[in-house]
């Protein structure tokens, strides 16, 4: 049985959903926003996990799950509790169900796609980058500083410099311009990331397990995501394949992150060089599935099911 | 050694260290980290290093520490308290202090994790879990979405509120602060190489009627003074012994 957590009608979600409809795969769906129908519980004795998850009227052994795809969103965010005063039994009752299954998901024998504690790395770029090095990947030049003087000796060493946040807040990534250098001085208040540009093709990378999906995104704009807003084109998205060698680092990227599924972003040079700017744990596959039909997500319902 | 100003165990630490010959042995407070210091953290073709110059003008570089005691918990920014983007800044500095964190070598106790700045915190759950597979006896453990306890403003405890406990310290292949029976203080050590945390503060109960040693918890934050004076010897032993060797 799989266990697919979060609100129903995300893409995603719906995808997977979709997909282990086709397998005849059997599943439960745990709607985030029905919260206050269920109830779970967590009993660890001699280092095993039991418990049960009561859902939809039914009651389940906890064991029964061998596969769990996760997309919770932040509870705080959910309609249903978004004018709750602060401390309310009801924060309290969704704080404690979802903490249940959060530490069940991360001791379970279950598939999990993707446990909590692995997707840390993805708080910090650079922390991240560092892991990403030892996996054979080229990682961009990268400067981290308040001291605007350093700014400039870089910008002078690359060219053209990129900035984007340190952290896993979502930033949009610009390129350093004479403007922004006019208001540089403001990096003194807080430190900033600064890369260099690198030239290349863009290529997102899903791994599932050991399977591969490469999508090849053409654009002018400085970040894909923004392409529209950038350049005032859309992204073209096309299906690649990767070499061997290329693909096999990204399964072990992923694995050594401890991630069942992840998004790798990639930009392979003219001189065929891969740098990693990031792996991302959670994923929005749904965009890149639209756009190419790679069928991420009847991999991912395949993982789940133990294929 | 990095550690908050307010970290009494570790500055007692410090000073015992110090005492023991290790030179240079430098003491960096967190505080010291976020006011008035001048970054540079680089990652690239190079390996990732770090260069940060101290408002009393001490220069730290990653390229000439060899040994560290890390004591981090958090990014102290109260004196950023109240300006607009307060929690990005907040965000933005603990993951740079996670990056280059990671850039110090060994040996280190603690380096940091994705889970934590000195070393990975663990929800109880897990610990338990963790502490079973050592080989440690665990009391039975369980949690329920009608609990009580509200975890975003309290910390769950795994034995209840009250009960005696003893913290032991396990550092490499010793444990300091109890005498414990060899079984249990090799799955003491056992539990610190699970969750790669050199210095590891194991919590137990000894129970009636069978005076059994079992778990109660664990942190990479313990109270070093528990360990005395013997802990010292050995930490100053280790970071004597295993620091890297340099050619010039």
């Amino acid at each position: 049985m799989i266990l697919l957590c979060g609100i129903p009608t995300e893409t995603p979600i719906a995808l997977v959903r979709e997909a282990l409809d086709d397998n005849n795969t059997p599943y439960v769906v745990l709607n985030q926003r029905k919260f206050s129908t269920m109830k779970m519980s967590l009993e660890i004795s001699g280092g095993k996990p039991s418990g049960k998850l009561q859902l939809n009227g039914d009651s389940y052994s906890v064991d029964e799950f061998t596969g769990v795809f996760t997309r919770l969103m932040d509870y705080h965010h959910l309609p249903e509790l978004k004018d709750e005063p602060a401390g309310s039994p009801q924060l309290k009752f969704c704080s404690n169900l979802f903490e249940t299954l959060t530490r069940w998901a991360e001791i379970s024998s279950a598939r999990v796609v993707n446990r909590v504690a692995p997707m840390g790395s993805n708080f910090s770029k650079p922390f991240q980058a560092q892991l990403i090095k030892r996996y054979g990947f080229e990682v961009p030049e990268t400067l981290i500083t308040n001291d605007p003087q350093l700014v400039r000796a870089f910008r002078a060493r690359h060219g053209r410099v990129i900035y984007k946040s340190i952290s896993g807040v979502r930033s949009i990534v610009q390129t350093l311009s004479d403007d922004d250098m006019t208001r540089i001085d403001n990096i003194r208040w807080c430190p900033t990331q600064f890369q260099a540009f690198v030239e290349g093709t863009n290529v997102r990378v899903h791994t599932v397990g050991e399977r591969v999906f490469a999508t090849a995104i053409k654009t002018d704009a400085t970040d894909y995501r923004y392409a529209h807003r950038q350049s005032g084109d859309h992204a073209e998205l096309r299906p690649v394949d990767l070499s061997d060698d290329l693909a096999e680092m990204c399964v072990k990227l992923s694995a050594g992150l401890g991630l069942a599924f992840a998004g790798i972003d990639l930009k392979i040079t003219p001189d065929h060089e891969a740098y990693c700017f990031e792996v991302n744990p959670s994923p929005a596959f749904s965009y890149y599935e639209s756009q190419t039909n790679q069928p991420i997500s009847r991999a991912v319902a395949d993982y789940l099911s133990g294929n | 050694m990095i550690c908050s100003s307010q970290d009494a165990s570790a500055l007692w630490a410090y000073q015992g260290l110090r005492a023991r010959g290790l030179h240079p042995f430098e003491l960096v407070t967190a505080e010291m980290l976020t006011t008035t210091a001048k970054w540079e953290h680089t990652v690239g073709v190079d390996g990732a290093n770090f260069n940060v110059t101290l408002a009393d003008g001490r220069i730290i570089n990653n390229r000439y520490v060899s040994g560290v005691v890390n004591r981090l918990t958090h990014v102290p920014l109260q004196h950023l308290a109240g300006t607009p983007d307060f929690e990005y800044a907040q965000q933005e500095y603990t993951a740079l202090f996670m990056s280059w964190l990671n850039t110090l070598p060994s040996p280190i106790f603690n380096g940091v994790q994705s889970q934590g700045l000195s070393g990975a915190w663990r929800h109880p759950s897990e610990w338990v879990w963790l502490a079973a597979q050592a080989g440690l006896r665990t009391p039975s453990y369980s949690q329920s979405s009608h609990d009580e306890i509200d975890e975003t403003l309290q910390l769950r405890r795994i034995v209840p509120d009250g009960t005696p406990t003893a913290m032991v310290i396990a550092l490499g292949d010793h444990v300091f602060g109890q005498s414990l029976p060899p079984q249990i203080a090799n799955a003491c050590k056992e539990l610190a190489r699970l969750c790669q945390t050199p210095l590891l503060g194991i919590e137990l109960t000894l129970g009636p009627p069978h005076g059994l040693w079992t778990f109660a918890g664990a942190t990479p934050m313990p109270d070093l003074r528990l360990g005395g004076e013997p802990l010292l010897n050995e930490l100053a032993r280790q970071l004597y012994v295993n620091r890297p060797r340099r050619n010039s």
